[in-house]
């Protein structure tokens, strides 16, 4: 056997599989630190804070369970939420990640180590990115080997679709939700291969973890059975997949009723009924091939195989008909609109008015992925070389999860793992094509030129290389009598090999600047705390909401309600401490359109809802000043959308746009734009800041007009530092019964206009 | 003064007020439930003195005005007008629907200071029973945000009407006799072609072309509707989060042309028996490998302005 370059001989077998593992414990230690550091830009660039809006909450509900312990965490209420109706905590999250930190923290106390629970918050998501490449290591392990594990592994550590939901910091229930599905999916491959009820009930038990975890659960809850599905129409049942799937099924269903968020759902929402089908489905074929082991009539078999035809149809069309009488209720606005993309703007706008809930372009694809995000094809392609069970898996999760990440950008987060993983297998496929140092043996007639060829062209790189082949020939056509058919494909010479590697690992360095550059400058801002340069290039931070949180905490008294647009319900709850009307939890969307019609109406009508729900501060975000463009104004359509689809009559879209369908806030402005409470809250006061020269909002590049809007309802309390927040007081009622628009133009000591002067009377002649 | 003058003429303008409903009436049943107005009619229609409600669509039918989405949403129109004609009589003399064509007035389009067509305003009752509880008697616009279809103009309009529109899209017959020509045509040549559907290159080419449509974007171009290409002929839409409909094709063809290399030096290369023409192949492979990586990156550094790194140019 020739060979491209020489191997060490003389090793034990035991001394390379011995050194090979430790190198691999090395490696996988090395790619679990190279994916906790890359996670830490944030800490290093910021602080150790917690970022964006929803850990707020994460964070705060954590504290009353560390602080309070888990029962009272369970039967939290917090009336502080959805103010006046408060939020029933315990029943309407997804515990896993609070008591995740929680047990963390009680045994880090055990042990002495008095660690702040922040800093257990801020520090989960990294700690759990290492187990996630852990846990993909394991998966790919299963689909190719060791070493293609290793490349997936390393991939998922770095990769920015993961990483953009996992930095330090980012404390998110995404943030231990995708090691939950890898390692779920990994038992389910597990136990479909081995036909192994111990790994079964392993992915049902990470099953439910995930169910406590995450709502993405569902991607398990419709993959598994899809894989179980079309490996049965493959016509691949096996007993295997019998008791794999069964396994999973009882265990996971029944444990993931145990949450009381999702309770009786698994048998009742049509997300989960092809869970229920599928195991339905599994138990009439398994029973069949059972009484078929037993019987040999040929008539009695046919009877049999229509009877189960005939069960399943009935089966599936009980499932229809119970949906139809609404037993089981249809697929949720958040799932349909997968499926429906027109559907969310249509009837949910709360839904479509979410950022992360935008189809991608693809830009995004390569920024998240960037060269995995061609190998991924090749590596699918090299599945369907394979096409065992497992690598059915992988195929359809590549084309259900690319569907899914096309169709809304958060589910790029699902579609990163099977990327790893299947560029893994494509890119170490390649690599063991080209590192492998057997040379393939030559046939009789092309020998000769190759070996001229060889010592000619390639004569720099050794004699010992040009020989190889001519040994090679003697070796074959002594030992085989038929040279002509080639016994195993190869790679000729050692520059071919290398030209392939130096590119591959070419490419590969390349994704990892890629990925610190990625991570670095764009997915770790926590988006509480904004960083700009300063005109030399250093940092300079704005810390304008801290700002702002900090004053009302400090300046109000702790039961003063402030109302917000709902993306800063968290914030306001975990940094100020108040009472907030609407929050990130989105669950009454009437709560929501109340507050968007107060924004978006006039004073007038603004007010009374505004002492209807005990508002002390309004609060906004206002980024003309020094151009932060995800302000309310920015999102202030989204309240009249919202707003409008509750008070279809008062409401109404058009009215804020420009007789040209323009969106403007200057002095072309609408008047129903001029006269809203959100416009007049932004701008008030805005145009003095320039001291008479040209007021210019910086984000939507237009010049205000010199004298900007008056309030009559509400007085300016609070304005941060570089103006992104504003607070307004809400004014009591006057005390002597006027309005108060006319009691202030009484105190600024204007005549009250007569707004028509009466009908004088006169004698009719 | 005046006030003694108009007094004696109130009964008259309740007096023509019925007549201009009945007018209104016969004008709807003439023309298929659809008013066709001119300047008076327009007036005579959206009186202040109005007991009725309307909706009018202000539109540009003819040649000269060359508006693409006025034709595009006039069949909707027509058929939500069709579709009140069935309503019960005491509800549908309560509103109309009519049509205002720009050469038929442009006084009016002026009067109300419309500058583009297709528009659609909706005129509540100014009196009588039907009169809005908030008092408005200005009209509302409709959004075209929900496109030009009839179903979703139906479902809005029917807030406006004294009861909702009895529309019903129309069956979809070529439609449904498609997909039934179709599922019957599969059925019967399910002989011929199950070999190829049994094949898992089949399925391999379909799952692999799916993906790599998705992952450049398709569906953010059915989403959001974004044209082919831009105004202008470019064919690179500015900005990071937008993408016209010509990039998802070069997009996913590079990724391919990518893959392809990939899976060529994987499965195709090592089976070469001639060491030359293997060693050619691999550089030629490996070369097509970087270049067209290389117009990748140089494709989403224009996307991408701040991206600091490129390969070869």
């Amino acid at each position: 056997m020739s060979m491209a370059y020489p191997l060490p001989s003389g090793l034990s077998p035991a001394t390379v599989t011995n050194t090979a593992s430790l190198i691999r414990i090395v490696t996988l230690a090395l790619i679990s630190g190279a994916a906790i550091a890359s996670r830490l830009f944030a800490v290093i660039n910021f602080e150790s804070i917690i970022h964006e809006f929803d850990p707020w909450f994460n964070f705060r509900a954590t504290k009353v369970l560390a602080s309070q312990g888990f029962y009272e965490f369970w039967n939290w209420f917090d009336p502080t939420a959805w103010y006046p109706l408060g939020r029933v905590v315990g029943g309407t999250i997804y515990p896993g990640l609070m008591a995740t930190s929680g047990v963390i923290y009680n045994i880090l106390h055990a042990l002495n180590l008095p660690v702040d629970i922040r800093n257990i918050c801020v520090l989960l998501a990294p700690g759990f990115s290492a187990l996630t490449a852990w846990a993909t290591y394991m998966f790919t392990k299963e689909l190719k080997d060791e070493s293609a594990g290793l490349l997936a592994a390393a991939f998922i550590g770095i990769a920015p679709g993961y990483i953009s939901r996992s930095v330090a910091g980012s404390y998110d229930n995404e943030a231990i939700a995708i090691f939950l599905l890898m390692f779920t999916f990994y038992c389910w491959i597990k136990a479909l291969k081995q036909g192994s009820a111990f790994f079964g009930m392993l992915a049902g038990v990470f099953y439910f973890y995930m169910v406590a975890a995450w709502g993405g659960y569902a991607f398990i809850t419709n993959m598994i059975p899809l894989h179980a599905l079309i490996l049965i129409l493959m016509g691949r049942f096996t007993s295997r997949l019998y008791v794999g799937y069964s396994s999973w099924y009882a265990i996971g269903t029944l444990a993931s009723m145990q949450v009381p968020f999702v309770g009786f759902q698994p048998v009742k929402t049509s997300e989960h009924m092809a869970a229920l089908g599928v195991f339905g489905l599994l138990q009439i074929i398994a029973f069949s091939q059972l009484v078929r082991s037993h019987l040999s009539s040929k008539q009695f078999q046919n009877l049999l195989f229509v009877a189960v035809i005939g069960t399943g149809i009935l089966g599936s069309l009980a499932i229809v008909g119970l949906t139809y009488k609404g037993w089981i209720a249809p697929w949720t606005g958040r799932f349909y609109s997968l499926w429906d993309t027109g559907y969310a703007k249509k009837y949910i706008p709360i839904i479509a008015s979410v950022s992360e809930h935008q189809p991608t372009a693809w830009p995004s694809f390569f920024m998240d992925l960037q060269l995995l995000m061609f190998l991924f094809p090749a590596g699918v392609f090299l599945c369907f070389k394979q096409l065992r069970d497992e690598h059915v898996f992988v195929i359809i999760y590549a084309v259900v999860g690319s569907y899914f990440a096309g169709v809304m950008v958060r589910l790029m987060l699902t579609l990163t793992p099977v990327v790893c993983v299947s560029a893994a297998v494509a890119l170490s496929t390649l690599l063991d094509t080209y590192i492998d140092p057997v040379e393939p043996l030559v046939p009789e007639e092309a020998a000769p030129s190759a070996s001229g060829d060889d010592s000619t062209t390639t004569s720099a790189s050794g004699s010992k290389k040009a020989k190889k082949p001519v040994f090679g020939l003697s070796e074959s056509t002594t030992t085989q009598s038929t040279p002509k058919l080639r016994t195993r494909p190869g790679i000729f010479g050692l520059d071919a090999r290398l030209v392939v590697i130096f590119n591959a690992f070419g490419m590969l360095s390349f994704f990892v600047f890629h990925c610190t550059w990625v991570t670095s400058n764009a997915y770790s801002s926590p988006s509480v705390v904004l960083a700009s340069a300063n005109p030399d290039g250093s940092q300079h931070i704005i810390d304008d909401f801290r700002e702002a949180y900090y004053w009302l905490r400090q300046n109000t008294p702790e039961t003063s309600v402030v109302m917000s647009w709902w993306d800063y319900g968290y914030q306001i709850a975990g940094m100020a401490d108040r009472p907030t009307l609407v929050d990130n939890n989105t669950w009454n969307n009437t709560h929501i359109a109340t507050v968007g019609k107060a924004m978006s109406s006039t004073e007038e009508v603004a007010y009374p809802i505004l002492r209807k729900h005990d508002v002390d501060y309004v609060l906004v975000i206002f980024g003309g000043l020094i151009g932060y463009s995800g302000d309310d104004i920015n999102k202030f359509l989204w309240m009249v959308r919202i707003a409008q689809g509750v008070w279809p009559d008062e409401i109404q879209e058009p009215n804020y746009f420009t007789p040209h369908g323009e969106y403007r806030v200057d002095d072309q402005a609408s008047t129903t734009m001029k006269n809203s409470l959100m416009y007049k809250m932004s701008y008030y006061r805005f145009a003095e800041l320039f001291g008479g020269g040209q007021a210019m909002d910086r984000v939507r590049n237009q010049v205000m007009p010199k004298h900007g809007p008056t309030l009559d309802y509400l007085d300016e309390a609070f304005t941060s530092e570089n103006w992104i927040v504003r607070i307004f007081q809400v004014k009591k009622e006057d005390l002597l019964g006027r309005d108060l628009k006319s009691a202030n133009a009484f105190s600024q000591g204007k005549k009250r206009k007569r707004s028509k002067p009466t009908v004088r009377r006169r004698a009719i002649v | 003064m005046r006030f003694t003058y108009l007094l004696p003429l109130l009964p008259l303008c309740w007096a023509a007020s019925k007549d201009a409903l009945n007018t209104l009436v016969d004008l709807a049943a003439a023309s298929n439930g659809l008013i066709n107005l001119d300047g008076n009619t327009f007036d005579l229609l959206t009186s202040p003195k109005r007991n009725w409600s309307v909706s009018i669509q202000f539109t540009a039918m003819d040649q000269r005005r060359r508006c693409a989405p006025c034709k595009e949403f006039n069949p909707s129109w027509v058929e939500v007008a069709k579709a009140w004609t069935k309503a019960p009589k005491e509800h549908r003399d309560q509103h109309f629907f009519a049509t205002l064509d720009f050469d038929n007035s442009q006084a009016t389009f002026q009067k109300l200071g419309l500058q583009s067509a297709p528009v659609v305003f909706v005129y509540p009752a100014a009196e009588g029973p039907r009169q809005l509880p908030s008092g408005r008697t200005t009209p509302s616009k409709y959004d075209f945000s929900h496109g030009f279809e009839a179903g979703p103009l139906a479902e809005h309009l029917s807030n406006h009407t004294p009861i909702p529109i009895p529309y019903k899209p129309p069956f979809d017959y070529a439609g449904w006799t498609l997909t039934a020509v179709g599922g019957l045509a599969f059925l019967l040549t399910l002989r011929f072609i199950s070999p190829i559907l049994q094949s898992r290159w089949t399925w391999a080419a379909g799952s692999i072309v799916t993906m790599l449509v998705m992952v450049s974007g398709f569906m953010f171009t059915r989403i959001r509707g974004s044209p082919f290409t831009g105004g202008d002929g470019s064919w690179i839409a500015a900005g990071y989060q937008n993408q016209y409909g010509q990039e998802v094709q070069v997009i996913a063809m590079i990724y391919g042309i990518l893959a392809a290399t990939i899976v060529i030096l994987i499965v195709q290369t090592p089976k070469q028996a001639s060491p030359n023409r293997q060693r050619m192949q691999i550089y030629a492979f490996t070369a097509a490998n970087l270049l067209v990586y290389s117009i990748l990156v140089t494709i989403f550094r224009v996307k991408n302005r701040g991206y600091p790194f490129k390969l070869l140019f």
